[in-house]
């Protein structure tokens, strides 16, 4: 049971599988063999690690970001089980800018699709009644509308897991659907947030963990960074069409809400993120989360490093 | 007509049930999810009594009172969701005996009556205790707190077994999510005092295997009330020149309704089950619209009719003398829209209507202890960490039969402060432990948040020196919705209470 435990968490840390191994290893063989670079390797270092996405419609957005990071069928294989998790926590209406923008989810999970995935789940552990935030975001329908299903958590499918990599998180609890997916997705709206300064990515993978979610936010930076130790998403997808600039992360007033018409695509998570504080006005380097991630090694926090490619 | 009238019944309970999970997020307005409680004349009339207001939605009841008249206490017989119950009950488990043992009539009927007479008196002195015995309300409130949740648990085992079966968890899991959308909730909930209103159903229940249909012979006020108005009734039972006195009849009556001469009938306790129709082996037993008979003698003297009201006014002496502890009273946070509290106290027919469709949203409202004292045991407050009030919902005052709560619009609900939140400060992360946290401020609903910190340098308890965002709550801006209560980390009693100060009430219109 334990193994059973252990194995679907392996996959999520080391996204290739043995039998991924196996077939890659042929592949390279077979390449040498006709005298081939492999094939997927040359294009992976020809896209940019972050795409900035500027003027349009949060699905034009989203579709010009994905289409210059090297489209869907980069991240989703044919046959996949993906994930897609965009932040829904709050009763809130996608105006107050307090959760993920419901086209940009709608588009993200026609890509999906169209990249030939078998299925996609689009949940969240909400804060509020789920049944409100699921509908007064609009993301239930419009998820549903692209064929994701949309379910909603049961407390019973939270397994705890081991962090092997966590420093104060040894052990939490994730839902279960997260451990056995191929992918996942992150959909984080860009917010003012008490506690972190700024939730972005990294704070929107709680949306997958049970327990007492509330002890996260002692020692937040060390914990959050943790938790994306053990939660690797394929793609970070940051909707900053509207962004919370004060009150956050729930909000509630229209006059918190700035409109910023902004959508950050990316594979490294510190990368999305530290791009995300500077729309706030921060320096990576001022939010504790993205130096403690920097330092883990978790990924890029240094603007000027990270090659990044703006389409507007 | 005995099946039919079985049609009736088991429809009629259907129909309440339907409406119970009516009663939930998303809420249609436009079905009547309290209509058992509306039509009910005990409640409604205790509840204008006691509350010395008229408001619409009692006179609805006049329609029952009306047909009544008509047709004496078809209600009981035909409707009521207890009475099918009890019948169910008693036909199940009780063994028919072969050679008629029933209805020994040696109780009387009469103790209804006082009942009954003891509501009203306890009424007239603003003292509402009809919701604690009133069927209608029994019903509702067992089935919120003791049914629902047993059935749920029920199903949700059921399912977990069959998930064992690897090739069927996976259609288990969508007909349960597909259940989720009408039947099961999305997290189920446990309430307060569900054992005890267990037991006293169980109990209710149980009476009848002394005689059958006890409860409604002896103790029910609402069978009393309509057995008032049934004596008036035009549709009645009669017996023809058939008749041969078998007094078979008298035997299966379950309301001892027919007098000892097996031809009169007692019209205040025939409910019209139609089985003395049914089991006359020739055919003599009619009902219809014809002339009356002498209707049997009713017992009630006038001792008991004084010792009735002389008990009502003890009652009301004694709970209104019964000790309220203000510290206990101010934890009792009132859903939003209620009335100021005296009025609410009458008006409040303890049915639970707001705490079941709170349970499908924010899970806030439950059942009270003695925190207003005895006058105010199962009346509905905001329990955090339980549970708290959803910003963006206004469905108690909607399903209030009584107007108890009154509806609000979500625009004047935002605006309606039911409480305020107080920090703990040996309890909370950053005033004790000096550690930053923010999660209540987090939660905060008001767009403006009632949250708010202050950035202090402050000795921690092991002598540290640490910059700590201390938080505090701005009065004027908190609504009393306990969410911060609900969601802060601390374990056990937690670093944010709940009380009513500030509370904004209603005076009842009208």
């Amino acid at each position: 049971m334990l193994e059973a435990n252990q194995n679907p968490g392996c996959q999520l840390i080391h996204p290739m599988q043995r039998r991924e191994f196996l077939k890659y290893t042929a592949m390279l063989t077979g390449g040498l063999a006709v005298l081939r670079t492999p094939f997927g390797w040359a294009i992976e270092k020809d896209f940019p690690i972050l795409v900035i996405a500027k003027e349009g419609s949060p699905g034009e957005l989203v579709r010009k970001a994905v289409a210059k990071l090297g489209g869907m069928s980069r991240f989703v294989k044919p046959g996949d089980i993906v994930i897609v998790k965009p932040n829904m926590s709050w009763d809130r209406v996608p105006e107050q800018a307090a959760t993920t923008h419901p086209e940009i989810v709608r588009e993200v999970v026609s890509m999906c699709f169209e990249a030939g995935a078998k299925q996609v789940k689009v949940f969240d552990y909400t804060l509020n009644e789920p049944r409100r935030c699921y509908k007064r975001t609009g993301i239930q329908s419009a998820a549903e509308s692209a064929g994701a299903t949309v379910p909603f958590i049961s407390e019973r499918k939270f397994k705890k897991v081991p962090f092997p990599e966590g420093e104060l998180i040894r052990e939490w609890e994730i839902y279960e659907d997260v451990l056995h997916a191929d992918k996942i997705i992150n959909l984080p709206i860009a917010k003012h947030h008490s506690i972190s300064a700024v939730s972005l990515g990294m704070k929107n993978l709680m949306g997958l963990i049970g327990g007492n979610r509330g002890q996260f936010h002692r020692q937040f930076p060390k914990k959050i960074v943790d938790l994306s130790t053990r939660i690797r998403p394929t793609l970070v997808i940051l909707d900053a069409y509207r962004m919370l600039v004060r009150n956050g992360p729930s909000g509630g007033s229209l006059s918190d809400v700035i409109l910023k018409k902004t959508v950050i695509a990316g594979t490294d998570p510190v990368a999305v993120d530290s791009y995300g504080a500077s729309l706030f006005g921060l320096y990576p380097d001022q939010v504790p989360f993205l130096v403690e991630a920097k330092t883990r090694g978790l990924g890029e926090n240094n603007l000027k490093k990270i090659s990044t490619v703006i389409v507007s | 007509m005995r099946t039919l009238r079985r049609i009736v019944q088991i429809t009629s309970l259907l129909v309440f049930f339907i409406f119970f999970l009516l009663a939930t997020y998303p809420f249609h307005t436009r079905i009547p999810v309290d209509f058992f409680l509306r039509i009910d004349p005990l409640i409604q009339w205790t509840a204008i009594l006691s509350s010395r207001s008229f408001y619409a939605i009692g006179f609805l009841s006049l329609l029952l009172i009306f047909l009544t008249i008509i047709f004496g206490r078809f209600f009981c017989g035909w409707i009521c969701p207890l009475g099918t119950c009890i019948d169910f009950f008693d036909n199940t488990l009780r063994h028919k005996p072969k050679n008629g043992k029933y209805s020994p009539g040696t109780l009387g009927v009469y103790f209804k009556f006082g009942v009954l007479l003891f509501l009203f008196v306890t009424a007239l002195f603003s003292l509402q205790l009809s919701g604690y015995v009133d069927p209608i309300s029994i019903m509702t409130r067992t089935t919120t707190t003791v049914l629902y949740p047993i059935f749920v648990f029920l199903i949700e085992g059921v399912f977990r077994i069959l998930e064992w079966i690897p090739f069927l968890a996976s259609p288990i899991q969508k007909f349960e999510t597909f259940l989720q959308s009408f039947l099961l909730p999305i997290s189920p909930s446990v309430f307060r005092g569900s054992f005890l209103i267990g037991i006293l159903f169980l109990g209710i229940l149980l009476l009848g295997t002394l005689q059958k249909r006890f409860w409604c012979r002896h103790v029910c006020p609402l069978g009393a009330l309509l057995g008032l108005f049934s004596k008036f009734r035009l549709y009645h039972r009669s017996v023809s020149e058939k008749c041969t006195a078998c007094g078979i009849c008298y035997q299966n009556c379950r309301m001892e309704a027919i007098g000892k001469d097996f031809k009169s009938t007692q019209y205040t306790e025939c409910i019209n089950c139609m089985d003395c129709e049914a089991v006359c082996p020739v055919g003599a037993i009619q009902f219809g619209f014809s002339k009356k008979g002498e209707p049997a003698k009713v017992d009630l003297t006038r001792r008991k009719v004084l010792s009735a009201g002389a008990s009502g006014l003890f009652a009301v002496a004694l709970f209104k003398t019964s000790l309220i502890h203000p510290v206990q009273k101010a934890k009792a946070v009132r859903p939003p829209g209620a009335l100021v509290e005296d009025q609410f106290l009458d008006r409040c027919i303890r049915c639970g209507e707001c705490i079941r469709i709170c349970s499908t949203s924010g899970q806030g409202l439950q059942y009270a202890g003695l925190e207003t004292g005895w006058s105010g045991l199962a009346t509905p407050i905001l329990l955090p960490p339980l549970g708290y009030c959803e910003y963006n919902c206004n469905l108690c005052g909607q399903v209030c039969p009584t107007g108890a709560i009154r509806s609000l619009s979500l625009e004047e609900k935002h605006g309606v402060k039911m409480g305020t939140a107080h920090f703990d400060k040996t309890r909370c992360i950053p005033w004790y432990y000096g550690e930053n946290c923010m999660v209540c401020e987090e939660h905060c609903p008001v767009p403006e948040k009632a949250i708010k910190f202050r950035e202090e340098r402050i000795v921690t308890i092991d002598g540290k020196e640490a910059v700590v965002m201390l938080p505090y709550v701005v009065e004027e801006l908190c609504v009393g919705c306990g969410i911060c209560v609900v969601r802060c980390p601390v374990e056990g009693e937690k670093g944010i209470f709940l009380t009513n100060a500030g509370e904004r009430r209603f005076f009842a219109k009208g």
